[in-house]
């Protein structure tokens, strides 16, 4: 069965610099797939690549089959990839409602929308309370839980999720965690990127480690964890 | 062997003089070129021609004005949108303290010669409260401020109607008793050539290098220990003085002035114009466009008089083209004609 | 940031810096409202009126501009030019039907042809705002990154400036204009006598406003261009396209002035450098409220007509070009990013 997402030996560059040297991972359905390595990797930038907001300079991403490097980010949007980047990009003169239907934008049957709106107040009841407070106004815990509801808004295939544990509080952590792995269970396959190797690791199907631009180790996250130099380098053992 | 000797000595006598004028910002075509329009008045077959003449008062006007309005906006990285207005301020300064007529409440009744340079200072003055205007302002902000004060002087003088006659206009004495046009073209190429040559040299100092740091980034540049204030008060004042000056010519030489004509943003763009397709930050470059472009005009009006105005939309076309797909301008293409030659044809090295 | 939402007790001290940091709107507002008693008391209803239809017209204007400035990030030279091309196509649709029903009168036609002209100069305006937008700003995205804000300024410069000089080329620097729109008396209201067109002309203005705020607020793609103002990245991610919302917000602020210089026809006319005042009082207008701000447009774009029309009635006509602008250069000093705040992203003062 063909991966839903593959990225075949990408290649890309910050204007001059490059960042990824030929880095490969797939993703298949349903799974809950880690990106994680020290800073600078080159973890966000993937992502990046992925959703297009960087074109890569060689090499090939596919989604279903599809090559999808090189297609406007709109329309690779619209394919059914959600990116929740580190910088959350909200609309924050907007409010937590209309952020969320504007996360529903390419969805143009308003029935739809409607329902899915309700369906994610459910999931995250705390955005329901503030359903009519400026996006700006929120706490960082907050913004984090809009910013993954108005990715769920589109009804997507694949989340891309960019450090969600950054700069939040412990039990906050866990309440993010939490709703990833709710949204794993109701079939939505994720890429999480993460700098939290050890709690990362431990609700995670697999994961791959990227280091100074490269793919250096990849397998089930059971097995990263036991490995050797993991524990050395990422989790100070 | 003593030929070789004389040819190893002309080498070096030449290689003296192109440094010598590089130093003052001339390359040797530059000046030749700038001989050639010198004298083109005064040789045979073009000689005295009125057209001619004409064609070259305006070139060296609006060429010299270019250079001053690059020295802020190809360094700082300002665009002075009041430029004409500073320059029709010198010029009614001038034109009021040389006045001995009675339509004017004032008549001081100063020689052309002095006033045009305390019309100077005056513009420098105002060009040094635009300068603390703009202090805390950058980019876009700092262009509009500048067109606002250009606005509101021309509002100014259009108003300040004892003085100035507002938009009746107002005529000031010429420079010369005589009709003929040469002497002028004199005046304003030895000004052209005076405010290029101490512009070049002022930004081969170090104000220069802070000039085109502070045109960067400013925060870098302030971490590297330079005050932005002092070089933003310098280099305005010193444009605006030259604005200035270049007024008083105009003033002296026209002999009538009218506040919409002269000091109106239109007239800042065709500068603006001028500049940019010249390459910003060469000072060089608006010379060498804009006497083609006032030829141009001069053509295009007496061919083709029943199309006012098609040069300026022609030089509009091209500050748009220039601007996306060439944004470094005439002198940019030089420099890399220069780059592109210099592969073809490498000098071999002094023995 | 993460900060936490606690809430804080109202104190003394909050009060203070809640004053210190809305300063400039009470300022403004207080101005505003000594200005407005002072124009009532020396020109009665009559200039209280023309505040209000001054300011309808600059706020349609500066409505168009502060989109153009949110959405493209442009600082918008050649917004007048649009007025200018509004004005135009008004003269040269009204003006033949104007000829015939001198001929043939049809009160019916008198009363549609004004509002048709005005219809067909605002679809003309919109189908140059494509074009323009097509053809010189997204190739210009495409090639800078840096600089972006001052070259597109120079570049709108240079459109301005082909503009005004192709309208001269071939139409002539001549004003084309009508005496008036509709052929009937000034209206007598509250005591001061308005003309018809100038009524309507404001009402066009606030109906056309109207209009747009509902279409923002309201609407999907209004929502779309909201968001594309305030994070252009987040706005591609949710299935935006960047590219479609351009070209449609420009086509709507070229559309809107030449909506403003068709209903104005009968008083500013038609000529290639019509559009040189409306363009720097609409610029004061969006300076003054905070670029990008729409409703901060409206709102001051009615505080600029009440400067305008106090140094009307308290100094000369011919001031208005000093004293506003001295006024304006004042606010640039103290706030430049506008009394209203300004949310464009990539324009910075320091």
């Amino acid at each position: 069965m063909t991966p839903m997402l593959e990225l075949k030996n990408i290649n890309a560059s910050y204007d001059f610099l490059q960042v990824l040297w030929g880095v490969s991972l797939n993703v298949d359905k349903g799974e809950l797939v880690a990106l994680i390595g020290p800073n600078g990797a080159g973890k966000s930038t993937t992502l990046r690549t992925i959703i297009g907001l960087i074109s890569p300079k060689s090499g090939e991403v596919l989604f279903n089959g599809k090559i999808i490097n090189n297609m406007p980010v709109y329309q690779i949007s619209r394919m059914g990839i959600s990116y929740v980047s580190e910088k959350l990009n909200l609309f924050t003169a907007m409010s937590v409602q209309e952020n969320l239907i504007l996360g529903a934008f390419a969805i143009r049957d308003k029935e739809k929308q409607l329902a899915t709106l309700a369906y994610i107040f459910e999931l995250f009841p705390r955005l329901e309370e503030r359903k009519n407070q400026l996006a700006g106004t929120m706490s960082g815990g907050e913004r984090k839980m809009l910013a993954i509801a108005r990715g769920m808004m589109s009804m997507p295939q694949l989340m891309l999720v960019d450090e969600p544990s950054l700069g939040l509080q412990p039990n906050l952590t866990r309440n993010v965690f939490d709703a990833l792995l709710q949204l794993r269970d109701r079939g939505v396959t994720i890429l999480l990127v993460e700098q939290n190797v050890n709690a990362t690791l431990n609700f995670t199907d697999r994961a791959y480690i990227l280091e100074q631009g490269k793919t250096v180790m990849s397998g089930p996250s059971k097995e990263i964890k036991a490995n050797k130099h993991v524990r050395n380098a990422y989790m100070g053992i | 062997m003593s030929s070789s000797k004389t040819a190893q000595e002309k080498t070096n006598a030449w290689s003296k003089f192109v440094s010598f004028l590089s130093k003052l910002g001339f390359s040797p075509i530059g000046l030749v070129l700038l001989i050639i329009i010198a004298i083109l008045p005064i040789s045979s077959p073009y000689f005295q021609q009125e057209y001619i003449v004409r064609w070259l008062i305006m070139g060296a006007f609006m060429a010299a004005q270019s250079v001053a309005f690059d020295f802020t906006a190809g360094y700082i990285n300002i665009v002075n949108f009041g430029f004409a207005a500073l320059l029709g301020f010198g010029a009614y300064t001038s034109g009021i303290l040389s006045n001995n007529t009675p339509f004017i409440s004032v008549a001081p009744g100063l020689s052309p010669w002095i006033s045009i340079w305390l019309g100077a200072i005056m513009a420098g003055f105002v060009g040094f409260i635009l300068a603390v205007l703009t202090l805390r302002l950058r980019g876009i902000f700092a262009a509009v401020m500048a067109w606002f004060l250009g606005i509101a002087l021309m509002g100014l003088i259009n108003n300040l109607t004892s003085l100035t006659r507002g938009p009746l206009g107002m005529n000031p004495v010429k420079f010369l008793e005589t009709t003929n046009n040469l002497p002028y073209f004199y005046i304003v190429f030895a000004m052209m050539i005076g405010i290029y040559i101490i512009l070049k040299l002022v930004t081969r100092s170090h104000f220069g290098l802070a000039f085109k740091a502070i045109g960067q980034n400013l925060d870098a540049a302030r971490a590297s220990g330079i005050n932005p204030t002092r070089y933003l008060v310098f280099n305005f004042t010193l444009s605006a003085f030259f604005a200035g000056l270049l007024g008083g010519f105009y003033a002296h030489f026209y002999g009538s002035l009218t506040p919409s004509t002269l000091m109106h943003t239109s007239k800042t763009v065709e500068i603006l114009a001028i500049a940019y397709i010249g390459g910003r930050g060469s000072l060089w470059g608006g010379i060498a466009i804009a006497f083609p472009f006032v030829f141009f005009i001069e053509y295009l009006r007496s061919n083709f008089t029943d199309l006012p105005g098609l040069h300026l939309v022609i030089y509009g076309l091209l500050m748009i083209v220039v601007m996306i797909f060439y944004p470094n301008g005439f002198s940019g293409f030089v420099a890399w004609a220069k780059t592109k030659l210099d592969a073809l044809f490498p000098k071999k090295a002094a023995s | 940031m993460a900060k936490d939402s606690i809430t804080r007790p109202a104190t003394q001290e909050s009060l203070m810096t809640r004053i210190k940091d809305n300063l400039p709107i009470i300022i403004v507002s207080v101005f505003s409202i000594i200005l407005f008693a002072a124009v009532y008391i020396k020109g009665g209803t009559s200039q209280i009126f023309n505040v209000f239809i001054t300011g309808g017209m600059w706020a349609l204007l500066a409505v168009g501009l502060a989109l153009v400035f949110g959405v493209m990030n442009i600082p918008h030279f050649a917004h007048g030019e649009s007025f200018m091309v509004g004005a135009y196509v008004a003269y040269f649709t009204f003006n033949p039907i104007r000829e015939y029903l001198q001929q043939n009168p049809s009160k019916f036609i008198g009363i549609i042809a004004p509002f048709g002209a005005i219809l067909v100069a605002g679809l003309a305006g919109a189908v140059l705002g494509v074009i323009i937008e097509r053809g010189i700003f997204a190739p210009l995205r495409h090639r800078t990154k840096e600089g972006w804000v001052m070259n597109a300024f120079l570049l709108t410069v240079g459109i301005s400036f082909v503009l005004t000089n192709g309208a001269n080329l071939v139409l002539g620097p001549n004003f084309r204009g009508v005496p008036r729109y509709w052929d009937v008396d000034a209206v007598e209201i509250a005591g001061a006598y308005m003309s018809v067109d100038r009524l309507i002309a404001f009402g066009v203005s606030m109906l056309t406003i109207g209009v747009l705020w509902f279409f923002l607020r309201r609407t999907r793609i209004g929502r779309a261009i909201r968001a594309v103002s305030q994070d252009e990245t987040g706005a591609q991610l949710v299935g935006i396209n960047l590219n479609f919302i351009q070209t449609l917000t420009f086509s709507l602020a070229t559309a809107m002035a030449a909506i403003s210089g068709a209903s104005l026809l009968f008083l500013f006319q038609a000529y290639p450098t019509v559009g040189a005042t409306p363009l720097y009082y609409a610029w004061y207008v969006v300076m003054m409220a905070g670029l990008g701000n729409v409703a901060g447009a409206i709102i001051g774009g009615f505080i600029v007509a009440l400067l305008q029309t106090s140094t009307q009635l308290f100094v000369a006509v011919s001031w208005t070009t000093v004293i506003p602008t001295a006024v304006m250069i004042l606010v640039l000093l103290l706030a430049p990013s506008g009394i209203f705040g300004s949310d464009v992203k990539g324009v910075q003062e320091q």
